[in-house]
């Protein structure tokens, strides 16, 4: 059915510019040569970008983001085969309750999270243990029910005889899996790993309040949001994020699609 | 055919928690032979086939295979090859690559197996199809292909589970001949799993009926539809007619029955495959049985009258549902329709002849 009439289209609209208009103006500012965030433009430079390059905390700081990220991509994705796995393929008691409690750090408010977890290593391993361990730690929690998500559509949709037809031609359990049900099920691991990094990447609450005196990019900002001459600096970052965020949809979509064509499954619509 | 059978089953059990799905199964299936396990869902047809395969393990019994105790030997080290329900193609590798998947441990060269896989391809008719995605390919060709997947490997038996299930019906028919062909060619034991009385009629040189975890009657088919030993497989097996009759009495191979509506005749104790179970007697008898009588012929055997009830017209052959003189239900008969064979209609009063000889004795 075709909408009809000029109110949804303009109501489309302003929702369209209300979403993306104040993420067009980054890189407005960020090529702006003026210290000030305001209208009118005062002219080109690549200054901030220059500054940016120079600033060895933010380096540091990206350099965290993305260990902490990669790290608990690797590991919630991990986590999530066994849990996926276990919960598509077998039975068991408990079940219900087990993944139910897996996946509650879905909707379990992350302050929560953030401060139990700290109360725990401080008392458990005192204030020497906060950083990147802790990070990653904090970041796997949160991630894991996302890639479990993930990774359970995808191991719902493979037939068990797949499995099972391996086997019987001479593969053992673990050549099975390898040979059948990871090619099947790796577009979902490329999925649940690109999801965890993003998570992990602008997670802020469990990393400003794990990592002790190691900062990740999105504490980085947020503590140089104080100071107004790194506020164009901030836009040049900013810039840059959105840019390595949009070439990881895309990458990831394609993955998607590739893994759709694959295996010959209907298009029922990504991200893109 | 040698002499050693290719499986022996011998009282195996298996249990599902309480549930207890094979009830001591004991046969034997002869090298080389189309052997179906048949019989409605649930009633531990493809539980037995999996058990074969080495999928499932039995909580009691014997299963052998050329010889050879199973017992402790698993799904991927036994002689038998399976082809599953879903075919089970795997849709991320080409017709090729899956026709060689069990090949990857064997020392044969690249070369060797690549003609091995042609010689596959070719047998299930899909010579030319190796490069293609798997899961490109219609209902049929994954059928064809998983059996080419499995026939590479030249297993000592072959297991079908109810393979035919997903396809049309024309596209049914025209791979039940094609099986048998198969079958004919590479000589191996092929079990198959069905619901279809049909498909199992067609298809096997023996069939195990198969009701609540059991074997209810294995015969050839030809034994198991006209000599059913029970009402249940008479029933599951094409239609089967049953009047209420009395054993009069016995002796010298000769059973006296008096059949309501049919009156008293003599019959052949092998008429009464069925071991006695005590409960009221039966006689039954198949549709083509009965012949209806047109003016000037004359029975042949014996005859009686009745009305017809319904009439149902296939082309090839007319139903009636006629109702025979002093029985209360009617009984179903067919006809050929050939020419000078006018289709009668409801009402019509007509004479029927039968046979004590295609009579049945359920006791």
């Amino acid at each position: 059915m075709k909408p009809s009439g000029k109110g949804l289209w303009l109501y489309a609209i302003v929702y369209l510019a209300f979403l993306y208009a104040p993420i067009l103006l980054l890189p407005l500012f960020a090529f702006n040569d003026g210290t000030i965030i305001a209208f009118p433009l005062k002219g080109f430079t690549l200054h901030w970008f220059e500054v940016m390059a120079e600033k060895d905390q933010l380096h540091i700081a990206v350099k965290n983001s993305l260990i902490v990220a990669s790290a608990s991509a690797v590991m919630s994705t991990i986590l999530a085969i066994f849990a996926a796995r276990a919960s598509t393929r077998y039975d068991f008691k408990g079940k219900g309750a087990i993944i139910g409690l897996i996946m509650l750090p879905l909707v379990l408010p992350e302050m929560i999270v953030a401060m139990a977890l700290l109360v725990v290593v401080l008392q458990v391993f005192g204030d020497g243990a906060l950083g990147l361990f802790s990070m990653i730690a904090g970041h796997s929690l949160i991630c894991t029910p996302f890639a479990i998500a993930i990774l359970s559509g995808a191991f719902q949709s493979l037939d068990k005889s797949l499995e099972e037809a391996a086997y019987d031609l001479g593969e053992d359990r673990i050549s099975a899996f390898r040979l059948v049900i990871l090619p099947l099920v790796l577009p979902g691991i490329i999925s649940s790993l690109l999801i965890s990094f993003t998570i992990s990447m602008d997670e802020f609450i469990i990393a400003n309040f794990l990592g002790g005196t190691q900062q990740t990019l999105p504490v980085y900002i947020y503590s140089s949001l104080r100071f107004p001459k790194e506020i164009p600096v901030i836009m040049a970052v900013a810039t840059g994020l959105v840019a390595v965020s949009i070439c990881l949809l895309i990458i990831a979509e394609y993955f998607r699609r590739r893994g759709v064509a694959k295996t010959g499954g209907k298009d029922s619509g990504g991200f893109l | 055919m040698t002499t050693r059978p290719m499986i022996e089953l011998k009282d195996v059990q298996k249990y599902y928690g309480d549930y207890h799905a094979l009830r001591g199964i004991t046969a034997d299936i002869r090298a080389g032979e189309f052997f179906s396990l048949l019989g409605p869902s649930g009633c531990g047809k493809t539980t037995l086939l999996r058990t074969i395969a080495g999928f499932e393990d039995i909580t009691s019994g014997v299963v052998m295979i050329d010889g050879k105790d199973m017992e402790g030997v698993a799904a991927n080290q036994r002689p038998t090859n399976m082809v599953f329900q879903s075919y089970a193609i795997f849709p991320h590798l080409t017709v090729e690559q899956n026709v060689a998947f069990g090949l990857r441990k064997d020392p044969r060269t690249k070369e060797e197996k690549a003609k091995a896989v042609d010689e596959a391809l070719q047998m299930v008719g899909l010579k030319g199809f190796g490069k293609r995605a798997a899961h490109a390919l219609s209902g049929g060709q994954r059928q064809r292909v998983a059996l080419a997947r499995a026939l590479i490997l030249k297993p000592k038996v072959l297991l079908l589970d109810e393979p035919l299930s997903a396809l049309d019906k024309k596209m049914r028919e025209n791979m039940q001949v094609e099986l048998i062909r198969l079958q004919r060619q590479v000589g191996i034991t092929f079990i198959l799993v069905t619901h279809d009385q049909e498909e199992a009629l067609v298809m096997s040189d023996r069939i195990a009926v198969m009701f609540d975890g059991e074997i209810a009657q294995l015969d050839d088919p030809e034994t198991l539809y006209r000599l059913p030993k029970s009402r249940r497989v008479a029933d599951f097996i094409g239609h089967m007619n049953f009047l209420p009759a009395k054993v009069v009495d016995e002796a010298n191979g000769e059973i006296d029955v008096d059949v309501q509506g049919l009156g008293r005749c003599h019959i052949n104790a092998k008429q009464a495959p069925g071991t006695n179970t005590g409960g009221e007697a039966s006689i039954g008898f198949r549709p083509e049985t009965l012949t209806i009588l047109y003016e000037g012929q004359s029975a042949s055997d014996r005859e009686t009258t009745g009305s017809v009830e319904e009439v149902v017209y296939y082309g090839d052959m007319t139903y009636y549902d006629v109702k025979l003189d002093g029985v209360a239900d009617p009984v179903r008969l067919s006809m050929r329709n050939v020419p000078g064979r006018p289709v009668l209609d409801r009402g019509t009063k007509t004479r029927v002849a039968w046979s004590p000889s295609a009579l049945v004795l359920f006791r």
